[in-house]
């Protein structure tokens, strides 16, 4: 029972660190590896909420703004010229994590920082006592990937964004501003994930790297779920129960890599991964 | 004469630098210090590393994270061997042996994960970032064979001073990067940059590009595992950083800032920045990181070819002297005798059928092409006829039915291995090299009969008689040298069909290979496709718009429309033909 629990915590967790990942790739089919950092602007917003005494929910709007407004400069100073040099765009945007890293690192500095618990104890479901913060991830994933559905669905931008999913050229055709989908995407997608760094904050440290380490998970993840957001919820629970089911049984090391070594598999198999095209 | 002094000075600079490798390989020792040697050994060892990132993402256009983790694999194996076995000369040469080998095996495996048909190019880097992940973990899992998270420290290394590894790394760096720099002058360097421009066109070369991607990933992953040895004697400490992502990302940043796609770049970018990376990591260590991110996004946003680039277009070119016009010689190679007693038809398709989902493209296609003839495909847009081409030249489009080419059922077959059957095809955009010369991309064409010199560039350019006067009638001959980039449309397209046809295909297909041509570059192309079937009994199978120029030079008509074959006669029958007028005008829609 207990590893249901964590199967379903673990694929939430995923979901809601890779989704401002993914919204960002599926749009502007750009990779941004600076996403690191901005998991980790989330978490520094947590430590500086709690640094001038407000409630330490209160972070969640400020990441939020705070990681939209640097993706808006990132989008128009670093992204913008890069568009039809993808793979260049991994790379300015990898420098980019590095710069905001060593910002991070020079304001606050290297040592690991403590936050206030967004939500604390445990509680008894099934039978058993299970973290409530993990349980809570779960209505975190909810919210986040129905808010997509309703953004895509239900707005206006959401119907461009479709559109520029589908054929670009085409949307530009029909007099969709183009540029503006994308700087919007951008800036939804930094702040999102940014606040995902608030909601890592109870889960791991706080400290100039902590982005890195979800880095690959949520690209490798991304890469499997191409830009449809059920197919990352389903790679999530499909890897994300590998990855627990192999950290308990047989080593968490090799949990460790379990994402990576399997989503590059089903991209050897299947090069569009779980995304039906 | 400006002509031949210029280029002296990049001959010089060079010669010149390499003078002063030499000097500082001999006596840097005797005036550097204890620190600047320790640093300066390693700064030259990731120069190598960065040689061959830099021949893989700047060359051949393959972002590779992965080196790092070949670079580790190296190391460790070295350190192992020596912590494990021991240090006699036997083990030694053994841990010499499992550092080259190891990575190069693993590099095989890699390539074949990474560049399958088909497999985009972000794959490849997918691929290259899990690589190190995994063999981190590896090693921090591998207990006392590996030291876990703190590495292997202590072993006995080469029996070598501070000073003596200085100069053997130097002399390794200074090997890799001469041949890397005659390799990447070689007609085999050129492939690479064939494959980084345009992997599609190679393969419609008859070039088996995922097989040479194998084989140079392969190869540096064994100069990597070189480097990895090096570096375990040297440093006498193996960490699970020195295999992991991070690092691999850093050796790219060095190669990018250095200046891809050169090799001098990479090499001085990695010292430098190493150097001044160790010498100011006391004083401002976080600041010093925060001025190469910022520089490396500058650069690559800004300067993609990196400060070398920058150099490159202050300095003068050499490339125009080194092979003028004049220098480069057009040979005729021998044409192989075409018999054609007794032989299954040039080209047959049977029942032809291809679909996508519920939609039907291509139906129940019959058609049989001797040679000689030249067909003509006509119908209007959305007919199918590009589909028909490209079912024809790549076996791995799923279809129902068959097509043979010389009695060989073609299915599942890669476009190389049909061009290697005897099948050359234009595509409707001039499909070139654009950063290759007229002579280098005509050399392409020829890599996959003759397999091209790792040494040397060749002066010679051996084509096909036929290959030969195309290049005279199009005038292309007098611009062997010049860029394809400063091509017209017109003579794009007329270099891409001598590059087909210098393949000595026996059938060639062709995909409206005079679409937005002047009047008389059409012409030129009507003569040139009516000798090459007329006369040389080549087959062709032409996709065209013009029903003038249709009508003029084809020998036979072949009608298509909605998928289907609707006709297929002689030019009168065509021409004459009531359901011809009613397709083209716009009716017979059932």
């Amino acid at each position: 029972m207990t590893i249901l629990l964590d199967v379903i915590t673990t694929a939430a967790i995923l979901f809601v660190v890779a989704a401002g990942l993914l919204a960002i790739f599926g749009v502007l089919k750009i990779i941004n590896f600076a996403h690191g950092a901005w998991l980790t602007v989330g978490g520094y917003c947590a430590v500086a909420t709690a640094g001038v005494g407000l409630n330490p929910w209160l972070a969640l709007p400020v990441a939020f703004v705070v990681g939209s407004a640097l993706g808006g400069i990132t989008e128009v100073l670093v992204v913008r010229p890069l568009y039809r040099r993808p793979l260049d765009a991994i790379l300015a945007t990898w420098g980019l994590g590095i710069v905001i890293g060593q910002l991070i690192t020079l304001w606050f500095g290297r040592d690991v920082q403590f936050t206030p618990n967004l939500l604390s104890g445990t509680i008894n479901v099934f039978g058993i006592d299970y973290s409530f913060y993990r349980l809570f991830m779960i209505l975190a994933a909810l919210v986040v990937g129905l808010g997509f559905a309703v953004l895509l669905e239900g707005t206006r931008l959401g119907l461009s964004a479709r559109a520029v999913i589908m054929n670009e050229t085409l949307a530009r055709g029909l007099g969709i501003d183009t540029a503006k989908v994308r700087l919007t995407t951008f800036m939804i997608g930094t702040g999102l994930t940014a606040l995902a760094g608030v909601l890592l904050t109870p889960l791991t440290s706080v400290d100039p790297d902590m982005g890195l380490a979800w880095l690959i998970g949520a690209f490798m993840l991304v890469m499997v779920a191409g830009s449809s957001f059920g197919a990352l919820a389903m790679a999530c629970l499909v890897f994300g129960g590998a990855q627990t089911l192999v950290s308990t049984f047989v080593s968490p090391v090799l949990g460790g890599i379990t994402v990576a070594v399997l989503c590059a598999l089903v991209l050897r198999i299947s090069p569009k991964g779980f995304a039906r095209a | 004469m400006p002509e031949s002094r210029l280029p002296n000075i990049r001959v010089w600079l060079l010669g010149a630098l390499v003078v002063a490798s030499l000097l500082m390989i001999a006596f840097g020792p005797t005036f550097l210090d204890r620190f600047a040697l320790n640093v300066l050994s390693r700064s030259m060892i990731y120069a190598m590393l960065a040689v061959t990132v830099d021949l893989l993402w700047g060359y051949t256009g393959v972002l590779t994270f992965g080196q790092a983790a070949f670079f580790g694999i190296g190391a460790y194996a070295t350190a192992m061997v020596l912590t494990h076995l021991g240090n006699s000369p036997e083990l030694m040469l053994l841990a010499f042996a499992l550092a080259i080998l190891v990575p190069l095996v693993l590099g095989i495996v890699v390539g074949w994960l990474s560049f399958g048909y088909g497999t985009t190019p972000l794959y490849a880097t997918v691929i290259s970032l899990v690589l190190p992940i995994v063999v981190t973990q590896v090693a921090f899992s591998g207990g006392q064979w590996t030291g876990s998270s703190s590495g292997l420290v202590g072993y006995a290394t080469l029996p070598l001073s501070l000073a003596g590894y200085f100069r053997l790394t130097g002399i390794c760096l200074l090997a890799v990067a001469a041949a890397a720099w005659i390799f990447v002058r070689s007609d085999a360097g050129k492939v690479l940059v064939a494959i980084r421009d345009n992997e599609a066109r190679c393969a419609y070369l008859g070039l088996n590009a995922s097989r040479i991607k194998i084989v140079l990933t392969a190869v540096l992953a064994g100069v990597t595992g070189l480097a990895g040895f090096l570096f375990a004697n040297a440093s006498g400490v193996v960490a699970p950083e020195n295999t992991g992502f991070v690092f691999g990302t850093e050796l790219v940043i060095w190669t990018a800032l250095g200046g891809r796609g050169t090799i001098l770049g990479p090499v001085l970018g990695t010292i430098g920045i190493d150097y001044l990376s160790a010498s100011l990591s006391g004083q401002l260590p976080f600041l010093w990181k925060l001025v190469v991110g910022a520089l490396f996004v500058a650069m690559i946003i800004l300067l993609p070819n990196g400060l070398a680039g920058l150099v490159g277009k202050i300095l003068p070119r050499s490339k125009g002297a080194r092979r003028g016009g004049g220098s480069l010689r057009l040979a005729q190679a021998m044409q192989a005798p075409q018999d054609v007693v007794d032989k299954p038809p040039l080209l047959a398709i049977h029942d032809l059928g291809k679909s996508y989902g519920s939609l039907n493209v291509l139906q129940g296609i019959n058609l049989t092409v001797q040679p000689g003839e030249l067909v003509s495909l006509v119908g209007p847009n959305g007919a199918g006829k590009t589909t028909l081409m490209r079912c024809l030249s790549d076996g791995t489009e799923s279809i129902s039915g068959s097509v043979s080419v010389r009695g060989a059922n073609i299915a599942g077959l890669a476009p190389d291995a049909i061009v290697a059957l005897g099948v050359g095809r234009k595509f409707q955009v001039a499909s070139v090299f654009d950063s290759l010369t007229v002579a280098e991309c005509l050399r392409m064409a020829r890599a996959a009969r003759h397999a091209p010199s790792l040494l040397h560039s060749s002066d010679e350019l051996d084509l096909p008689s036929a290959a030969v006067e195309i290049l005279k009638l199009t005038a292309l001959d007098g611009m062997l040298d010049r860029p394809v980039s400063a091509l017209s449309h017109g003579l794009k397209q007329s270099l891409e069909l001598t590059m087909v046809v210098a393949l000595e295909p026996q059938l060639i297909l062709l995909d409206e290979p005079t679409a937005g041509l002047t009047k008389t570059e059409r012409m030129t192309i009507g003569t040139i496709l009516k000798k090459l079937t007329g006369e040389l009994g080549l087959a062709a199978i032409l996709v065209e718009h013009d029903l003038d120029f249709v009508r003029e030079i084809s020998s036979r008509i072949v009608v298509l429309h909605q998928g289907q074959l609707v006709l297929d006669g002689t030019v009168q029958d065509v021409v004459n033909s009531e359901l011809v007028k009613a397709i083209y005008s716009g009716g017979a829609h059932d």
